[in-house]
């Protein structure tokens, strides 16, 4: 009878799992042992009512299945990066896309405050966030300050310039700090030039003429 | 001969034959006796059985099972109408136009070794699978690969040799890595090409 019971409850609980949590985590599949696997299928529906994405957990996990890292290893990696997507999602708002929330925890973890991101959203409610946030944190891991960075990427976002002008940005600074220039002064420099082209409206440092963001 | 409705001859015979025999006392209570035999129409029979009270005999593990059902039902239905656009105005809203952007950008992904026997690329976008996306080699040992990618952040590393990961040089790093083996990051712009160049 307890049997029977279970394997209802068990069954009802399958049922009520929504449709996208389960192809997620199907992808585990043989990449996984099955304690592992149960952990990281744990961690994603603990965190789903929270509005964070199953997909960046489980590709996490498949990275670290991939590098041949041990399960605790895994189940940690995946639990330090929900933490920060669900700080993201925070911070971003219920109307933030996985790819912004992706490179939100990016940027959490590389040194950004919830602050920064939150400025961010709120500055720019309707304007797509990923690639201020990704150049926010490669910057830091080119050696830049994480306040530095921030305060860089705010600079030269409110100015106007373009998605692919901030990429370009993040090259310069890179080439740089490559010819010896200090990450912090190659990043505050560049930002203040690239800003101020793109604010009088001449070419942006990609060669571009930027197109001012409406507020 | 014509007869006409005037004529009283034929008026008297048409009264005659308009008039009705008399009936038997009982023949309006037969009547409804026997309309009384038929079936009744299959929506009142419906209704009838409707409105008559009902005993059901549930065995605990019926009912249980039943409860449980209904109780699954409504967390679907809730769940449901969470991702509806009614209910989930703000994040709707937010993804529709995302979604209209959402256009692939062919990334290239360029690699040099000239003594490695193969190379692929594995990351975020492929499910971080060693031997998916194999790169082509050319006769000086660089190794190309396109990949279509939605905007967005991705990391990945180069397997070389299908067991040897390697960052791409040309491409910032992950900050921190998790697993102990180098991670690069690849940020694919709306509308943006790019070429990554390493080399080994």
């Amino acid at each position: 009878m307890n049997a029977r019971i279970l394997a209802l409850a068990a069954a009802l609980a399958a049922f009520a799992r929504p449709p996208e949590a389960t192809a997620q985590t199907e992808r585990l599949a043989g990449r996984l042992d099955e304690r592992t696997r149960a952990a990281v299928e744990a961690i994603v529906d603990s965190v789903r009512g929270a509005g964070v994405p199953g997909d960046p957990l489980v590709n996490k996990a498949l990275e670290g299945a991939s590098k041949g890292a041990d399960g605790a290893r895994i189940v940690a990696a995946v639990r330090a990066l929900a933490t920060n997507l669900a700080r993201a999602r925070a911070a971003l708002g219920a109307g933030a896309t996985e790819p912004e929330l992706v490179a939100g925890a990016a940027a959490l973890r590389a040194g950004a405050s919830a602050v920064f991101l939150e400025r961010l959203r709120a500055d720019f409610p309707r304007e797509p966030l990923v690639v201020p946030l990704a150049v926010m944190a490669d910057l830091v891991a080119r050696g830049v300050q994480p306040d530095t960075a921030a305060q860089s990427v705010l600079t030269l976002v409110k100015a106007g310039v373009r998605e692919a002008d901030l990429v370009a940005f993040r090259q310069s600074v890179e080439r740089d700090i490559a010819l010896g220039a200090p990450a912090g002064a190659a990043a505050t420099a560049r930002a203040a030039s690239a800003g101020g082209l793109a604010t009088t409206g001449v070419p942006s440092i990609a060669g571009q003429t930027p197109h001012p963001r409406k507020p | 001969m014509h007869g006409s409705a005037e004529d009283p001859l034929i008026a008297r015979v048409a009264a005659e034959l308009r008039r009705r025999p008399p009936a038997p006392p009982d023949f309006e209570a037969r009547v409804m006796a026997a309309v009384r035999r038929l079936p009744p129409s299959l929506p009142a029979r419906a209704w009838t059985w409707l409105r008559e009270p009902r005993t059901l005999a549930v065995s605990p593990l019926g009912g249980l099972a039943a409860a449980a059902g209904l109780a699954a039902l409504v967390i679907v239905g809730a769940w449901a109408a969470t991702r509806s656009p009614a209910a989930g105005g703000a994040a709707r809203v937010a993804a529709a136009p995302a979604a209209a952007r959402d256009t692939h950008t062919l990334v290239t992904f360029v690699f040099m070794a000239p003594g490695a026997r193969t190379v692929t690329v594995a990351g975020d976008f492929d499910g971080w699978d060693r031997v998916q996306m194999p790169m082509r080699r050319d006769a000086s040992g660089l190794w190309t690969l396109d990949v279509p990618l939605p905007p967005g952040r991705y990391q990945y590393a180069f397997v070389v040799d299908g067991r040897r990961f390697v960052a791409d040089p040309a491409a910032p790093r992950a900050v921190g890595d998790d697993f102990g083996q180098p991670t690069s990051v690849v940020t694919v712009a709306a509308g943006a090409t790019r070429a990554g160049r390493g080399s080994l």
